[in-house]
């Protein structure tokens, strides 16, 4: 059942990007509807006749940079579960990391002041794991995601409202090579 | 009295106590009947120290110390009006003799005298502990160290007097560690139960978190998070230390066993917050429990033979007991809805934990047999991280009010806390000694 969810998820990531590519320069995917869909590589071998992007060369395809790609995700109060708002972002980050299959990347979990300072400790992993497993649900090797709690050590701002609150519960991603 | 003065020859340190006087109660190991809860308190008379040599350590603060040692005890309450109390002493020094109507007149019935002396390299204390319904000394002793060990010497002498008149194993040489950033990263810190003698044991330029202590009171072990990666450290208070443990993910919440020898962690290396044990030099993780909640801060029971724990399985934390090799864990705290940081007595059965109640994080404990739970703290202000003195009587924890956070000890039998901490900075994590 959960291999299927993840196959499914996988299907679903890779179609999701051909939809979002549609109206660029991966217009030729569409074409060949036999290519194998898990790698997006293979869209690399096109024509570069008529391509709107004049920064793109012939035979790569765009990549988003990282810091554009890798947005913070955020979390509900006590909780750990990816919100449906931060999916498409989860995706755009399995689709980078799928094109760039050099990099690992860190995540962090963070978390408000309202907890306890040790249970915090453990929520953070939980978030940073459930990042984890969204990914590597959409097709991206769990060996290189690594995860890492701050607890509540590192709050992006550190006042004490709601709206400090919900920035700092959060999953951080740290891209290295 | 102390009338022969005997130098210390040695300058060994304070391991070995000279011991002045036997004690004079026929064989009697424990000279008063103090019981253990809420028993009448032994009320004490501690005059000013005598001074001997030059003036190196202010006799006053000598003083100071033994009341605050047996003031918080839980078994003695100090002769309060100290201008009674320093005129009878004057008395004593004038006449030779000590007029033991006099001071049981002011109310006491244990007297505590007290010399100290030494010079620039040594210092020495020494205190008589006398009984004054019988006008008889029980014990004597002295205890010669360096000059910035005077602290210690007189914490000797606090937990030898609770010993000798109670049985009970006293806590005014216990230590206390913590975490704090005043240097602008958190480090772990030890200071002496009563809040003084700080001083650094970490220098990592990191995060350090969640010091705990091996038997002894010579070793930590913490996690420290450093450029995205936990790994957790062991750390002698001498300024040594070396890692343990970097596993994949978390490396949090080490609690070492009672004998030393292995640890409890929690670990995610695979894929899940978990509770494990392994040797106490970090190899050898042996997984204890087996689920998709969230296992975070296990700790020992005093014989090893049990581990408590907190899990989400129920939706939201609570504490659980299992054995320490593990099998099903057992619920412990049922009431409120979310229930962290706990801490095993080493005396028995209670569990020391934080409970969130109407929002505010307090202190309370909970009987692993009955499951009975008591409050121990109230108020506003977010307590946090209880950890138990070795007497099974007192616990440290941290209050963050005001925007500062600052270390607290209770008597669970009186439940009136006292602040061990100030000056800037933030006292955060305590753990307690042996």
């Amino acid at each position: 059942m959960r291999k299927n969810l993840a196959l499914a998820a996988c299907l679903f990531a890779v179609f999701a990007m051909l939809a979002l590519s549609g109206c660029g320069s991966k217009e030729e995917v569409m074409a060949d509807p036999t290519e194998d869909l898990g790698t997006t590589e293979d869209v690399g071998a096109i024509s570069g006749d008529d391509l709107p992007l004049a920064d793109v060369s012939d035979d790569t395809i765009y990549i988003e940079p990282a810091s554009s790609v890798f947005a913070d995700i955020y979390f509900e109060f006590d909780q750990y579960n990816i919100l449906p708002q931060d999916e498409a972002v989860l995706q755009r980050i399995a689709n980078w990391l799928r094109e760039n299959d050099q990099v690992r990347v860190m995540i962090e979990g963070h978390c408000d002041e309202r907890g306890t300072n040790e249970y915090n400790m453990a929520l953070g992993e939980q978030r940073a794991l459930a990042a984890r497993r969204y990914l590597v649900g959409l097709g991206v090797g769990a060996a290189r995601l690594g995860t890492v709690s701050y607890g509540e050590e590192q709050p992006l701002d550190p006042r004490s409202s709601e709206d400090a609150w919900s920035k700092n519960r959060r999953a951080h991603f740290v891209v290295s090579e | 009295m102390l009338g022969q003065k005997r130098r210390c020859a040695s300058r060994a340190m304070l391991a070995v106590p000279l011991m002045l006087l036997m004690a004079v109660t026929a064989g009697a190991q424990v000279h008063l009947n103090v019981s253990k809860a809420f028993g009448q308190k032994v009320i004490v008379a501690v005059p000013l120290f005598e001074l001997e040599g030059g003036t190196i350590v202010d006799a006053a603060a000598a003083r100071d110390v033994i009341e605050f040692d047996l003031g918080h005890s839980g078994y003695f309450s100090i002769v309060e009006n100290r201008e009674f109390v320093d005129e009878t002493e004057i008395d004593d020094r004038i006449s030779g003799r000590i007029a033991f109507q006099e001071w049981s007149a002011l109310g006491a019935e244990i007297l505590v005298k007290g010399k100290i002396g030494g010079d620039l390299s040594e210092v020495y204390v020494e205190a008589t502990i006398y009984d004054l319904a019988q006008g008889k000394a029980i014990f004597g002793r002295r205890y010669v160290g360096s000059r910035e060990q005077w602290r210690d010497a007189v914490h000797n002498i606090s937990d030898d007097i609770v010993f000798k008149l109670t049985g009970e194993t006293g806590i005014a040489k216990t230590k206390i560690a913590f975490v704090s950033a005043v240097t602008g990263s958190k480090e772990v810190y030890v200071m002496d139960y009563d809040g003084e003698n700080r001083r650094r044991v970490t220098r990592q330029d990191a995060i350090a978190i969640s010091p705990d202590w091996f038997p002894g009171a010579e070793e930590l072990a913490y996690t420290l998070i450093r450029e995205s990666r936990q790994e957790c450290r062991r750390a002698s208070i001498s300024g040594s230390g070396e890692r343990l443990t970097a596993f994949p993910g978390l490396n949090a919440f080490v609690s070492p066993s009672p004998r030393g020898d292995e640890m409890l962690m929690s670990l995610s290396k695979d894929g899940n917050p978990e509770i494990y044990r392994l040797r106490a030099d970090g190899s050898d993780p042996r997984r204890l429990t087996f689920g998709r909640s969230t296992e975070s801060s296990p700790c020992w029971s005093p014989d090893g033979r049990r581990v408590a724990f907190v899990s989400d399985r129920a939706g939201v934390p609570q504490i659980y007991v299992m054995g320490a090799s593990g099998g099903t864990p057992r619920r412990v705290t049922l009431q409120g809805n979310y229930n962290t940081s706990p801490d095993w007595s080493p005396k028995g059965e209670l569990i020391v934990y934080t409970s969130r109640i109407s929002g505010t994080f307090q202190i309370c404990t909970v009987d692993v047999e009955t499951g009975e739970t008591i409050r121990l703290t109230s108020g506003a202000g977010q307590k946090e991280d209880p950890s138990w003195a070795r007497d099974g009587r007192h616990v440290v924890y941290s209050v963050k009010q005001g925007g500062k956070t600052d270390l607290y000890m209770i008597d669970i039998y009186e439940l009136e806390p006292v602040r061990l901490t100030s000056g800037a900075g933030d006292y955060l994590s305590p753990a307690w000694s042996d």
